[in-house]
């Protein structure tokens, strides 16, 4: 982070996509910027872009035009293998569908990452460990995805974003396939990481989860429409 | 994502679709068992013609009127070429050969044996020198061998083959025995060894007399073998050039004249032999090989459904920061491991296939401990050419794209 406090610092950001002969304009020159530690929502009906964003924040994706810089680095032209590094140390994915490997244990799902930045299994070990304790999850670290509730499984992606200590949690709808109860317990779980000092994005368009967060940009064809700190909100 | 990480993930695939991997590996599986069983056959056959075709005595090598002739044009010259060896041959080698240390003659013919009103027809007969019985390996198992004095008196005495004795004296001791060879009487002085049979012909069907005495019978006339025995291993090639060029002088051959005799050594029937086998071998390679580039062909099939199946997967590991080689390696790791694991079915077959070989047929057959190896490393190699690009296809794969896919 720079001396503003900025982790993420987006210049114009345009993505453009071509589709057959036409081409498709998914961000039309975003520019905006993310501190440390702040809880951010990002808002906006299907096909505003919210999804290409989170793909180019998360480093899934490089921009068509335009700088993106993420702690200072400039990520907007990196290849394939230097976006998988950056993606591995900074960025700690929670997706709606939770994407955890089917017929890996929580342990070793959550020790992924470690394993491709090439961490000794012991240390690798004791980090999952220490994640899933973190998720409260300790006591199902031998089970597999297909034995526990959607409720555990999104714990178990969140520990697996916490693992390499990210510089951002980056989630997508993290509550869109669970129950309204089981939802609200990961969002405190949001809530708790932010107040340990995590910084955290959170792509949705439920209200409810929006007012967990502290500032909620809204895209809509690709523009930022508004962006609005809910400081005041939480009182 | 260590080899033993790729390894794990490739046995787990293996493991939850069973029959699929059955039938995905049978082409390597298949391919396997023929190329070493197909070893193990020829490696058999080596050490058989080793053991008991190309066993002259050590350091021994035969001149012969007709050496190894292996095809029909060799030997329409060979019978307008070759002169008969005569006595006087192996005399001349005896004298001048330094590099020699013995010479045994042989003459040969067949005969009917007949003791009492028991008849063996075609007894290979030999008349010989003494020491040809040491120099070619004959055991004495009953009495005596035929000894210098034998020779020298011209005496009607007798060394006979096992098969031979057995058939005539089922029940009776043969030493002493008056039998009749053609139509002379001889008295049995010995009996060898059982030599056993080389691809079902007896080796113990033989009566060894005199050298002299056949002559007397049978005139003198006829080619002699030249049994020749080398001071060592070592000075083998020297001594049958020796021979060779001695022959040469004596029979008047130009410099640039084919040998008119052939020289006979137990190298030179397993060089014979080897060069057959690799023949057969070359062949048998071509026609597996056939098999497994289909089961490669297979493997390739199979790893790029695999990669359509787990494209989330390949998702979810670049998400959280795999990179393209990452991915390659696993990959072709879980290719080379489902065709080893093919290989090893095919090992433990084929030394299942050459066991029963060495025990229900004639045909020998050895395991050679090279094979396993082997298997692996060619398994190894098809792994790696067929997995390469189902490999690359999922490193290539877009993290986006792969994280969509159901």
């Amino acid at each position: 982070m720079g001396e503003n406090g900025n982790l993420i610092r987006t210049i114009d950001l345009w993505k453009t996509y071509e589709m057959g002969a036409e081409q498709v304009h998914a961000l039309r020159g975003v520019t905006l910027e993310i501190g440390t530690n702040e809880y951010v929502a990002i808002m906006g009906p299907s096909g505003s872009g919210k999804s290409t964003l989170m793909n180019l924040i998360g480093c899934l994706d490089t921009p068509t035009s335009g700088e993106y810089y993420l702690n200072e680095k400039r990520v907007s032209e990196m290849d394939d293998d230097e976006l998988a590094a950056i993606r591995n140390k900074e960025v700690g994915f929670v997706f709606q569908t939770f994407n955890l490997l089917p017929r890996a244990t929580a342990l070793h799902n959550v020790e992924l990452p470690l394993i491709y930045n090439g961490t000794p299994l012991q240390e690798r070990l004791a980090k999952a460990k220490a994640a899933l304790e973190q998720v409260e999850l300790a006591d199902r670290m031998h089970h597999r995805p297909n034995e526990l509730s959607g409720g555990q499984r999104q714990r178990v992606a969140i520990a697996r974003a916490l693992v390499n200590n990210p510089s951002i949690l980056l989630a997508d709808e993290p509550t869109g396939n669970l129950d309204s109860a089981t939802g609200s317990e990961i969002m405190s779980l949001f809530d708790r990481l932010h107040q340990q000092g995590n910084t955290i994005i959170v792509v949705t368009h439920e209200r409810d989860i929006v007012a967990h967060a502290h500032r909620a940009i809204h895209l809509l064809d690709g523009r930022i429409a508004r962006d609005e700190p809910r400081i005041e909100d939480r009182g | 994502m260590s080899i033993w990480e790729a390894a794990k993930v490739a046995l787990e695939s293996l493991r939850a679709n069973k029959l699929r991997s059955f039938l995905t590996l049978l082409g390597i599986i298949i391919g396997i068992t023929a190329i070493i069983a197909v070893i193990s056959i020829i490696n058999g056959l080596n050490l058989y013609i080793a053991e008991k075709v190309a066993n002259l005595g050590s350091n021994v090598f035969v001149v012969q009127k007709f050496g190894i002739i292996t095809s029909h044009d060799q030997w329409m010259d060979a019978v307008k070429r070759n002169k008969d060896l005569k006595l006087e041959d192996a005399r001349a080698i005896q004298d001048r050969c330094r590099n020699c240390e013995a010479v045994g003659v042989e003459v040969h013919t067949y005969e009917d044996v007949k003791y009492g009103n028991q008849t063996v027809e075609e007894v290979g007969i030999g008349g010989i020198t003494a020491n040809i019985l040491p120099l070619e390996n004959y055991e004495v198992d009953l009495g005596r061998a035929l000894s210098e004095f034998d020779v020298d008196h011209a005496r009607y005495v007798a060394f006979m083959g096992a098969d031979v004795g057995e058939n005539l004296f089922p029940h009776t001791d043969p030493l002493g025995k008056q039998v009749r060879i053609g139509r002379t009487k001889f008295t049995i002085v010995g009996l060898g060894k059982k030599r056993g049979s080389v691809f079902g012909q007896s080796r113990d069907n033989y009566a060894k007399i005199p050298l002299s005495t056949f002559q007397k019978i049978y005139g003198s006339r006829r080619s002699v073998n030249i049994t020749v025995k080398a001071r060592s291993q070592q000075v083998m090639d020297e001594a049958e050039d020796e021979a060779r060029v001695i022959l040469r002088a004596r029979h008047h051959l130009r410099y640039n004249a084919e040998d008119d005799f052939g020289i006979v050594s137990s190298q030179g029937i397993n060089d014979l032999w080897k060069d057959l086998t690799e023949k057969i071998f070359v062949v048998a390679i071509f026609v597996v090989g056939i098999s497994l580039v289909v089961g490669g062909i297979v493997i390739m099939n199979i790893m790029l459904v695999s990669v359509i199946e787990r494209t989330r997967e390949i998702g979810i590991r670049k998400a959280v920061g795999a990179r393209q080689p990452d991915i390659l390696r696993q990959f072709l790791i879980e290719s080379v491991i489902l065709c080893c694991a093919g290989g090893a079915i095919g090992i433990a077959l084929a030394f299942l296939v050459s066991y029963g070989l060495s025990k229900a047929t004639p045909l020998p057959s050895s395991f050679p401990l090279w094979a396993p190896p082997f298997a692996f490393a060619v398994c190894t190699l098809i792994g790696v050419f067929f997995g390469i690009h189902p490999a690359r296809k999922a490193a290539h794969l877009d993290p986006i794209e792969a994280l969509r896919a159901e």
